[in-house]
């Protein structure tokens, strides 16, 4: 049909009633701040969500306070504390998250307001962005009350400005695809309580399926390993000879399959990314570097062939290892970062179950799932 | 913004702009260049919101393996008011879901008229959306939201400015009769209420089709009246009205025309016709009393077109012109003829009839 014609009629009528619309780049982005807005005044913005914040800015004094005592008493520093909050920050955020996200397409199906807002000009497009980027502001919150505790540990020192800007940063990115995950699901399945429990499962395989799987499949793939251990025999005369050579076959974990499996974990993501401070001896100040020094340590081949001496370090009574091996910094600087391949996982993750959203919201719909409204 | 730049909306373009319509005139300033949503509409059909007519040719849903809609034709103009009529399950819902944009067709044809265009609003939901105002037959709306924040946030989804949805909003909830409850937050409103806001949301973008879905449950009598009334004022700017409701009765008082809807097809005109064309009862009542009866076979009515039920007596008509000769001829015989009407509303008796005698 003329399409031509009507959209000539519309285009240069003066106004009225269809006037308006949401045309453009700027149209689009005006109509998903309409449903950002909705979305924080309607959904996020009551009681619960103050005294949420209220009790997680207790729980943050109080691991701010205990790490201080702790990290005090071995003559730690800032960057133990910092490093803390900033987990405890993505611990909270993976168990609100979920919930607080999980149902923000099919509860608002639900409630019946979903097609209220479909049969507006605001496109499916606008719905689920603007939904994904309300629940993520939601989620900032929480990080919002932790900068007073953030700035106790910047000033107790040894936190460098590296490890804040990439710590925040990816700590920020990480609760975004928080946020796209809960609403993608949401949109995916009809109910909300099972959107929900789907989203806590997944946010659990990330968090500790990877834990879990690396630390099984590394155990269940063992390799075998020859000890070959030179013992000191203590002669009459005091004397002692390094003669004795005994040889001996172990197994060994194979955690260098399975590194792969932690890349994708928010916490080795962050840690990973921003694991640059150490003292002089080449330990970490920051729980950051721990666990990322660890990760690329368990990139590394466990040696077949091993030699312990405990004899010629000098008087027979050697401590066998004489080698200490390399500090965590070494393992840091010489293995391999992986923040980037986790957070490019993670967030084609975050844009497939938003894609999917958007696919399952569309309408007119063309699909439906059995006994499931639209209305 | 400077306010210096600020003048009356239809200054430009109309210097007396009729607002007799429901919609009250926007009380403030409007930025230049951002046009009042009520505006245009109530200048009638030469203004340049176009009239919409609605064409709906063998339009089919199913969901898995239950056929809702099965094929439902109907047409509906623009100033006209038509009553979707069907038992529940009949799929009037469903059809109103596809005329809404929300449900795609099976198969079919839905098209939205405007002047000698055609819009189907399946391939283009997004140019289609601001022509159609839909009340679903459900009550959601954004419980933390007070009622003007509500209509507020559905004007600007059509696009509108927040000035334009501040006065709009107004508007509105003045239409609907909710001035009282405006500051509330929409999880207070009683159901009667929320119907009132759900349709004062289905009017936010002065939509020139309306699909009203039930709209009348859940209102008291003086609210059903004066949604009547808003209905014929609507239909009467040229706009398309197509409602459901299993109130019949009310629907015979405003509907212009009906489309008959049983397991999923719509009544053929000729099975309507049909109908329409059988004999009707009538109910007479008399100041005479049972002095009726002798009366009317005397004046030549055939006694077995005669009843009688608990309120009186009725009357068999074979057409309107029958019931005009009957009641001439009663009064010339000196019958104080009190009441002379049919017996049930005409929308009642062509649904029964069509239920009754099969719509194949």
């Amino acid at each position: 049909m003329s399409r031509g014609g009507f959209g000539g009629g519309v285009a240069g009528g003066s106004g009225g009633a269809r006037a308006g619309g949401f045309a453009g780049f700027g149209g689009f982005w005006r109509g998903v701040g309409l449903i950002v807005g909705l979305e924080l005044r309607q959904r996020v913005r009551g009681v619960a969500w103050y005294v949420i914040l209220g009790v997680f800015f207790a729980l943050i004094a109080l691991v701010t306070i205990g790490v201080a005592v702790l990290a005090g008493g071995l003559g730690s520093s800032g960057g133990t504390l910092f490093s803390s909050i900033v987990f405890f920050v993505l611990l909270l955020a993976s168990l609100i998250s979920p919930a607080l996200s999980g149902n923000a397409i099919n509860g608002e199906r639900e409630g019946g307001t979903l097609a209220t807002i479909q049969v507006t000009s605001i496109a499916t497009g606008q719905i689920v962005i603007g939904k994904w980027l309300a629940a993520w502001i939601a989620s900032l919150a929480l990080l919002v009350v932790t900068v007073p505790f953030l700035l106790v540990a910047i000033g107790i020192g040894d936190v460098s400005a590296a490890t804040v800007l990439s710590s925040l940063g990816i700590l920020l990115a990480e609760l975004g695809v928080l946020a796209a995950l809960g609403v993608g699901l949401s949109g995916l399945i009809r109910k909300p309580l099972f959107s929900v429990v789907v989203g806590y499962l997944t946010v659990a395989a990330l968090c500790l399926g990877t834990l879990i799987g690396f630390g099984l499949g590394g155990a269940v793939t063992q390799t075998p390993y020859t000890q070959t251990t030179v013992t000191s025999v203590y002669n009459a005369d005091g004397t002692y000879t390094c003669s004795d050579v005994t040889t001996s076959t172990y197994s060994a974990p194979r955690f260098d399959y399975y590194w792969g499996l932690l890349v994708i974990n928010p916490y080795v993501i962050v840690a990973d990314a921003s694991a640059g401070d150490f003292d002089s001896s080449g330990n970490p100040t920051n729980v950051f570097g721990w666990i990322a020094s660890g990760v690329r340590s368990a990139q590394q081949a466990p040696e077949t062939d091993r030699y312990v001496d405990y004899c010629t370090d000098g008087n027979g009574f050697g401590d066998g290892f004489t080698d200490d091996g390399p500090t965590a910094e070494e393992l840091l600087r010489t293995g391999v970062p992986s923040w980037f391949i986790g957070l490019a996982l993670q967030s084609a993750l975050a844009a497939l179950a938003l894609f999917g959203a958007w696919h399952a919201t569309r309408t007119p719909a063309r699909r439906l799932a059995r006994g499931s409204r639209i209305a | 913004m400077g306010t210096a730049a600020i003048e009356p909306e239809g200054s430009m373009s109309d210097p007396q702009p009729d607002f007799s319509s429901y919609a009250p005139p926007p009380s403030g300033p409007v930025p230049p260049g951002q046009p009042s949503v009520w505006q245009a509409p109530t200048r009638g059909p030469a203004g340049p919101a176009e009239p919409v007519g609605l064409v709906v040719d063998d339009v089919r849903r199913s969901f898995g393996d239950v056929h809702a809609v099965r094929s439902v034709s109907f047409h509906a103009e623009p100033g006209s008011i038509t009553a979707l009529i069907g038992p529940n399950g009949s799929g009037k819902t469903t059809l109103m879901l596809m005329l809404a944009t929300l449900l795609r067709p099976d198969a079919g044809r839905i098209r939205l008229r405007i002047g000698g265009a055609e819009l189907d609003p399946v391939a283009e939901p997004l140019r289609a959306r601001p022509l159609i105002g839909w009340m679903p037959d459900s009550l959601g709306s954004w419980a933390n939201l007070t009622v003007r924040q509500a209509l507020e946030s559905t004007v600007r989804m059509y696009g509108h400015p927040r000035a334009v949805a501040a006065q709009s909003a107004a508007a509105l909830i003045a239409t609907v009769g909710l001035e009282s409850l405006a500051t509330r937050p929409t999880r207070v409103l009683s159901r009667g209420q929320k119907q009132k806001l759900s349709l004062a949301r289905a009017l936010a973008n002065e939509p020139r089709l309306l699909l009203l879905d039930e709209p009348a449950s859940g209102l008291d009598p003086v609210a059903r009246i004066e949604l009547r009334e808003l209905l014929q004022r609507l239909a009467g700017e040229g706009r398309t009205v197509l409602i459901s409701s299993h109130v019949l009765s009310e629907l015979d008082e405003v509907a212009t025309d009906a489309v008959y809807l049983d397991h999923g097809v719509t009544a053929s005109q000729d099975a309507v016709a049909a109908v329409r064309a059988s004999a009707r009862l009538w109910r007479i009542k008399t100041l005479d009393g049972f002095a009726l009866g002798p009366a009317l076979e005397s004046i030549g009515v055939d006694p077995l077109r005669i009843g009688t039920d608990g309120q009186g007596f009725t009357v068999s008509m074979t057409d309107e012109a029958d019931a005009a000769a009957v009641l001439a001829a009663l009064v010339a015989a000196g019958v104080r003829v009190s009441w002379f009407a049919p017996a049930s509303g005409e929308l009642e008796r062509t649904m029964q009839a069509l239920q009754g005698g099969g719509m194949a």
